[in-house]
């Protein structure tokens, strides 16, 4: 989620990088699977409900084996409680069996997020239905939550959902504001503190160079949304990790229904290998650091990815079912004809 | 009948002492704590299979993981004496589910009050896309054989049928077999056929007690089909039919015929 239209011409991706690193840039580009060959990935922040099966196709051939989907808004405002419940629902419901079909264990953080929680008499709503997600199999956090616009609000329901975090012992997932964004980050790591929540609990996410320092001396995760135009490009977070190293850092795609890139996760990790990363500090920011964090909530059990997902014919569901033999049937793009 | 006292009896057998514990302290609670219980189960419980799948009240439990029993214990033991509260509680059980809960909450109806009340739940399960929660209602679960009406019951096993599921899991898949029916897995024949594909041979048992001349064709086709799954279901369909068309059919394959009647053929080797 997370930005405006208006948002993307006002920051334009631009390149800062040196003259070689241009090269590479505009040089490597078809084959960057070959620089991550075995190489597997988990995406810590990305919305499928969003996307099509093209995208859960190319995931798993890039190498991404498991997923979080925080709970966000869907690009227009709901208007009643039953669209929230219906969509907790299918996070843990259709999207997580979507999911399955491709081999891709799928997990979700559930949450009331900032830009709905400005409907007051809705947010209260939705905040008597959160004890009944937060608990179910799967739910590895309270998230997307946080700042938006940074009104009266979003504190008051970020405030509640921490405590809501607290009491049921999991991580939370904090959306910072793309406007005033290092302003909006002290303020939501801040009330964390300030409601005795462990900085070890709570990922920082959509940081960028200005708050990252912070988040990591606070002992906060810090994540990083790799994310055309706005946000971060994944050069720059070559840079970060060579600065800050691998310690508490995660990268993530949050691919949603704006321009965005589901692949932003396996193709920084390329990136990183090509600009000589270690292959350790790649696994880390790609991979590890993200389980290791949502794995706090007790609902992750890594066996369920690490080994290429077994054929459950308890799965297999129609004729053409992506389970079938281990093989994802694959539309052939190019062909005129469908078989 | 006491189901709760059978299912905690199969409980009890494979619980660990610590599982156990956390069984009792929930099982006599109220409505809404037995609520939590149902969603936290798997926080408590092992996802071991059952290791005694015997059937309690028409359900067995082979494949079923551990917590599934439990939780389908915990909601028989949801008091049902007000029936509005009763049907709310486990309504939002319905509405809030997670996958393995709705496997477990469809698993559940044959042990729930006031079945009529539940049909949409099961009928919903025939449409859902979810693989496990359309399985959840087609195998191994007695209430379709008891409660759908031949409408919704060839829906299902048409769907089966459609979807190469294997349908001899289906409780009373041979008793509720029907005219409707076997037209319908005709015509979806046909309509394989067309496309250069097949049903599961299995499907042709469905027909045995409603040939016509119509489907004696399909029969005839079968035995001229290159899958022999398909020769031996036309040849085990003539066998088992009163149809005179078909014993006629029966003499041209005498070979098959003669292995059928040997058991080296059986409907059992068909199921998939
Ligand atoms: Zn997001």
């Amino acid at each position: 989620m997370c930005q405006k239209h208006s948002e993307i011409s006002q920051n334009p991706s631009h390149f800062e990088g040196s003259a070689e690193e241009f090269k590479i840039a505009s040089t490597v580009q078809a084959n960057y699977t070959d620089y991550i060959k075995g190489m597997k990935f988990f995406d810590p922040h990305i919305h499928m409900t969003s996307r099509t099966t093209d995208d859960y196709t190319a995931l798993i051939d890039a190498g991404v084996v498991a997923i979080i989907e925080p709970a966000f808004w869907l690009g227009q405002p709901r208007t009643g409680l039953s669209s929230f419940k219906d969509y907790f629902s299918s996070l843990v419901g259709w999207e997580r069996f979507r999911s399955s079909q491709f081999g891709i264990k799928h997990y979700c953080t559930i949450g009331l997020n900032s830009r709905e929680a400005n409907n007051e008499a809705l947010a209260e709503q939705v905040m008597e239905i959160l004890p009944i997600f937060l608990y179910k199999e799967g739910v590895v956090g309270v998230g997307e939550i946080g700042f938006d616009d940074q009104t009266a609000a979003e504190e008051k329901y970020y405030r509640l959902q921490l405590e809501l975090a607290k009491e049921a012992n999991l991580p939370v997932q904090v959306h910072t504001p793309h406007r005033d964004k290092k302003r909006g980050t002290e303020l939501s790591m801040s009330i964390a503190l300030e409601h005795g929540i462990d900085p070890g609990m709570v990922i920082i996410d959509h940081n960028n160079e200005e708050t990252v320092e912070s988040v990591l001396e606070k002992g906060f995760w810090a994540a990083f949304t790799i994310y055309p135009f706005t946000k971060m490009g994944n050069e720059r977070m070559v840079e970060i990790v060579k600065k800050y190293g691998s310690e508490r850092i995660m990268v993530n795609s949050a691919a949603d229904w704006g321009i965005s890139d589901p692949l932003a996760v396996p193709k920084t990790a390329a990136l990183m290998k090509i600009k000589g990363i270690s292959d350790e500090d790649i696994r880390l920011v790609t991979y590890q650091n993200a389980i290791d964090a949502f794995a706090q909530s007790g609902q992750i059990n890594a066996i369920d990815f690490e080994s290429p997902m077994e054929v459950d014919q308890n799965l297999k569901f129609n004729g053409n079912t992506v389970l079938r033999g281990g093989q994802i049937p694959r539309v052939e793009k190019n062909s005129i004809i469908i078989s | 009948m006491d189901y709760s006292s059978l299912l905690f009896d199969r409980i009890q057998s494979q619980a660990s002492a610590k599982e156990l514990s956390w069984i009792e302290s929930k099982a006599n609670g109220s409505l809404q704590s037995l609520q939590t219980a149902f969603v936290a189960a798997p926080r408590f419980i092992s996802k071991e299979f059952v290791q005694y799948p015997e059937p309690i009240n028409g359900v067995s439990f082979n494949n079923w993981t551990f917590d599934r029993l439990v939780r389908v214990y915990l909601l028989s033991k949801f008091n049902s004496s007000d029936k509005d509260s009763y049907i709310k509680a486990i309504d939002t059980l319905f509405d809030t589910a997670e996958n393995n809960e709705a496997v477990a909450l469809i698993s559940t109806l044959p042990f729930l009050a006031y079945p009529d009340y539940w049909m949409l739940r099961a009928t919903n399960a025939v449409r859902s896309n979810i693989g496990p929660v359309f399985d959840a209602i087609a195998f191994q679960n007695p209430f379709p054989k008891n409660l759908f009406s031949e409408l919704a019951w060839n829906q299902m096993v048409l769907k089966c049928i459609f979807n190469d599921k294997p349908i001899h899991k289906i409780e009373g898949v041979l008793d509720r077999a029907n005219a409707e029916l076997a037209h319908s897995i005709s015509y979806l024949a046909h309509e394989r056929w067309s496309a250069g594909r097949t049903i599961p041979a299995y499907a042709w048992r469905l027909v045995i007690n409603f040939l016509n001349e119509e489907i004696l064709k399909d029969i005839q086709y079968l035995f001229s089909s290159s899958s022999v799954h398909d020769r031996i279901a036309a040849t085990l369909v003539c066998i088992a039919t009163d149809f005179p068309g078909a014993k006629e059919e029966l003499k041209k394959h005498r070979d098959l015929e003669l292995k059928a009647k040997t058991d080296v053929f059986s409907w059992e080797g068909l199921e998939n």
